[in-house]
């Protein structure tokens, strides 16, 4: 069964990349790194995001980590985390260029400390210098059409609204928001990121039309983020089936799905 | 002798050390990382080029997890 819900995952193409997974996600917070490969494995996600910071000298502690993504043949998206201003977003995006070999950047620029909402113009700024710059940027962006419309005009093929604010598993608080943006940019790789907490908010932001999405805490922070990492793989798979499909529109008032003609002992005393 | 800070520590170092001398004296030993001087990057293809002054603010990232 398994084998038959991956056939029927199509593939698409984004920055560059042919994949057949449309499920992106973290390599943060899971209980060991054990835990995070399995996780991964089974959520057959081909694009995990990796991240950089200080260590001591004397330490190697994220050598393991890093051994253990290079040997998973998965792309990494390394991300901007931590970033308050789009020259500090830069500089961290050029670092990872050289560590982790890939022009592929999650941009990240952080507004608000309390909720972590990414800054716009800070985000916009970085976005039109690393796109000169060579990078295929995956912003991380709210979601406000207008925004990403100055993303997308800054050379933009890519653009990831949040669901909701990050960690938070509050899932998708906008829909009508995420809906516009789906219908502005139909030609544009749109992922929901950020804010998902089950798999039925991976799914209902696939059945929008979504092209995948990124997460991390609802499969690391789950009680068990391995079968939570399968749920995921599933979820996207329905959501996007779903989304091709066609889904009814809705309707105002009940209306009977049973043939009413030939009912039985209807009326039949009138 | 001269005071940089490294990864938000203050160090005192030799006068006159290009970044990769200082990654030696540093006994830096994480493999895979990147350096930013003064939140500027700076390329391996560089690291014999630029000396560190006094006060420099001296960057070392290496892989760690992230969402």
């Amino acid at each position: 069964m398994d084998e038959e819900l991956n056939m029927k995952s199509d593939l698409w193409e984004i920055g560059g990349k042919r994949l057949s997974s449309r499920l992106l996600i973290g390599s943060a917070l899971y209980p060991s790194p054990s835990n995070m490969e399995d996780a991964i494995k089974v959520s057959k996600a081909q694009i995990v995001t990796v991240s950089l910071r200080r260590q001591a000298a004397g330490e190697g502690g994220g050598n393991a980590f890093w051994e253990i993504i290079k040997s998973m043949n998965i792309e990494v998206l390394p991300n901007t985390a931590g970033s308050h201003s789009a020259k500090e977003a830069i500089t961290t995006a050029e670092m990872a260029r050289e560590v982790f070999g890939t022009h592929w950047i999650k941009l990240e620029v952080i507004g608000d400390q309390y909720n972590l909402q990414p800054d716009p113009f800070e985000t916009v700024r970085a976005a039109e210098i690393l796109i000169k710059e060579g990078f295929e940027v995956f912003p991380y962006t709210t979601d406000d059409l207008v925004v990403a419309k100055r993303l997308a005009d800054v050379g933009c093929k890519i653009i990831m609204p949040w669901g909701s604010m990050i960690g938070s598993g509050k899932g998708l608080m906008n829909p009508d928001n995420l809906i516009a943006i789906r219908k502005q940019f139909p030609d544009l790789q749109l992922v929901v990121d950020a804010g998902i907490g089950k798999p039925s908010h991976a799914t209902q932001a696939m059945e929008l039309g979504y092209d995948g999405v990124l997460l991390n805490s609802a499969i690391a922070l789950a009680q068990d983020p391995v079968k939570m990492a399968d749920a995921f793989r599933v979820a996207v798979v329905a959501g996007r089936l779903g989304y091709e499909a066609g889904v009814m529109k809705e309707r105002e008032f009940a209306s009977p799905s049973t043939p009413t003609v030939g009912t039985p002992f209807w009326h039949q005393f009138d | 002798m001269i005071k940089v800070s490294v990864n938000g520590e203050v160090k005192e170092i030799e006068e006159g050390l290009n970044i990769h001398q200082l990654i030696e004296v540093l006994e830096y030993k994480v493999k895979g990382f990147a350096v930013a001087v003064n939140t500027t990057f700076v390329p391996i293809s560089e690291y014999h080029k630029k000396i560190v002054q006094e006060g420099d603010k001296i960057d070392i990232l290496a892989p760690v997890q992230g969402g």
